[in-house]
């Protein structure tokens, strides 16, 4: 199995795809935690902004916002497993390790692991800009345990979603469908169940919803707790994992 | 860049390989039985079965959409076969403990394009458990040393094929499966993939199933034959039994000036002489032994005497015409 997962990574850094998510991630993360400790206690003609810079809540909200970058990280996993379909590699693939499943499997541990240090840059670029900016702005956060849990918990959000991606690609070989079916599922079909009274109750069941539960435990009207959310993320990855195996290991390679 | 043939290789490939399997291959004998696919409604292979001898070059053909490639992607576990089985000595290959060093296999000529020739060849390593150096001694081998860290994007098809050839010699295997080699290469590289596979089989003493839709491309390297039409076998055997088989088959065109007289001595029971124009005829059944000897025999000036077709291809012909699937109305046949 070392061998497959070494195997995964020279795939994976011998080609730029990781470089451009990175970036992207980064750009994301970074972007919105300036663009939050910018308008931070500007209160809007609606109503209520951004908390103040010294409000807690504040830290809370720029602190998870690197969360959102698990977009790029789902996108990395998804690319890494259907490029195999794509550019027709599975083909040398499965030959040298004709039980798919180890193939599958050695993906999921690579791009876990691979994500982790990732996670730690994107996180790492979002600390960095969230204290100079705002203390530049007079009151940089401190790094207390608080903050740190909220951090820990959005680098838990983006190693979770690079595994989901591998899974959601065993299920879906077809590069652009994988990838647009994702973001279309994100984007628009949870915000709807979420904003329909009759069925928002389940929203708290979809890797959205728990998504929230894990990195805001401030605004919190139907969510799981934190741990619960992370255990559900862990569990969805893993259900996508298995039956991307067991797909994976039925279907014809054409 | 200078393709060499592998003869003028330095280094022969054994000498090199820091593989287990070096000092002697073990023979392989590549049992299918009763294989069968079936997509939607087409049967695309029925109940086929055939033998590789281990050490023999074996050509699979038949014309395209007979089932070859779904045979051959049978036979590697990766199509499922609604029945039938396929062994490389007794064990289907899913259950081969390091495949790689028993079978490689050519069936697909697509890489990913961002990633260079060598690194595609290093993952294939990694992932088999071989040494990495093995990515240059097999890129060495094909003659694509130079080109090892272009993007395979930018191959030509020429290098693909070489590329796909490398990486199913990674393992250093005792058994070659080689889907339509020559497919999309110019006449110099059908002509260096011959020497390469005769290389592989007669010098290196590995066991060789190439197929192909042309008999003409494999005939000089093979030395058994399966065809296969429409999904069933036609005929499996030697190339000595088909020639045997196809005896008379091919015809004889002849140029002489006096080609009314030579039609007249050339009659004879199981042949037939066409005189098409005053100084040229058309004889099937004989050979152009026999035809130059009666020619000589009755002081007869010949202009041409030759051999029109291959009487292995015309056999081929005969034995697979009517199943193909998109055949071509007889009169426009292309052929």
């Amino acid at each position: 199995m070392t061998a497959l997962v070494r195997a995964e990574w020279t795939k994976l850094f011998t080609t730029r795809v990781w470089i451009g998510l990175l970036l992207g991630s980064c750009a994301l993360a970074g972007g919105f935690a300036a663009l939050f400790t910018g308008l931070a206690g500007q209160d809007g003609e609606d109503g209520p902004g951004i908390p103040a810079l010294d409000d807690p809540e504040y830290a809370e909200v720029v602190f998870s916002v690197a969360a959102n970058a698990s977009v790029f990280l789902l996108i990395l996993g998804i690319i890494g497993m259907t490029q195999e379909y794509r550019h027709r590699t599975a083909t040398p693939t499965f030959l040298t390790t004709p039980r798919r499943g180890r193939v599958v499997a050695a993906k999921l541990l690579a791009y876990g692991a691979v994500a982790v240090p990732m996670a730690l840059v994107v996180l790492a670029v979002t600390v960095a800009v969230v204290l100079v900016y705002a203390g530049a702005r007079g009151n940089a956060p401190s790094l207390d345990a608080d903050n740190l849990q909220t951090l820990a918990a959005s680098g838990l959000v983006l190693v979770v979603f690079t595994v989901i991606g591998v899974g959601v690609g065993a299920l879906v070989r077809n590069q652009v469908g994988a990838i647009v079916g994702a973001l279309v599922y994100l984007n628009v079909i949870e915000p709807i169940v979420s904003s329909i009274g009759a069925i928002s109750g389940a929203y708290k069941w979809l890797p959205g919803g728990a998504v929230q539960a894990v990195t805001s435990d401030f605004e919190a009207p139907d969510l799981l707790e934190p741990w619960q959310g992370a255990l559900l993320l862990l569990a969805y990855g893993l259900v996508a994992a298995v039956v991307g195996t067991l797909l994976a290991s039925r279907r014809d390679v054409v | 860049m200078r393709l060499d043939g592998p003869d003028s290789d330095p280094d022969p490939p054994g000498g090199v390989i820091s593989t287990p399997s070096t000092a002697g291959r073990d023979p392989v004998r590549v049992e299918v039985t009763g294989l069968t696919k079936t997509f939607g409604r087409v049967r695309a292979v029925d109940d086929l079965s055939f033998t590789v001898e281990p050490g023999s070059v074996t050509g699979f053909l038949g014309p395209n959409g007979a089932g070859k490639t779904t045979t051959l992607r049978m036979a590697l576990g990766l199509l499922l076969a609604d029945s039938g089985t396929a062994t490389f000595n007794g064990r289907p290959y899913r259950d081969l403990p390091e495949p790689t060093r028993l079978v490689g296999a050519v069936l697909e000529t697509a890489f990913h394009p961002a990633r260079s020739g060598r690194n595609h060849l290093r993952v294939y390593c990694r992932a088999a458990g071989l040494p990495i150096t093995r990515a240059d001694e097999v890129l060495h081998q094909v003659g694509l040393a130079d080109a090892g860290n272009r993007r395979a994007g930018g191959y030509s098809l020429g290098m693909r094929q070489r590329l796909a050839l490398a990486t199913a010699l990674l393992g250093d295997p005792s058994v070659l499966v080689l889907d339509e080699p020559a497919n999309g290469l110019d006449p110099e590289g059908i002509q260096w993939l011959r020497g390469f596979l005769r290389h592989l089989a007669h010098v290196e003493g590995r066991t060789v199933l190439v197929s192909s839709h042309l008999l003409a491309e494999v005939e000089q390297t093979v030395d058994r034959v399966v065809i296969v039409g429409a999904g069933r076998l036609v005929r499996e055997g030697s190339i000595a039994e088909l020639r045997a088989g196809s005896e008379g088959a091919g015809s004889v065109v002849v140029r002489s000036p006096e080609a009314a007289r030579l039609a007249a001595l050339l009659a004879a029971p199981g042949r037939s002489v066409d005189l098409e124009e005053p100084t040229r005829l058309t004889v099937t059944g004989t050979s152009t032994d026999q035809v130059g000897a009666a020619a000589f025999a009755a002081g007869i000036e010949l202009h041409e005497l030759a051999a029109r077709s291959s009487g292995l291809e015309q056999i081929y012909f005969q034995l697979t015409s009517g199943t193909e699937q998109y055949a071509a109305a007889p009169a426009g046949s292309a052929r």
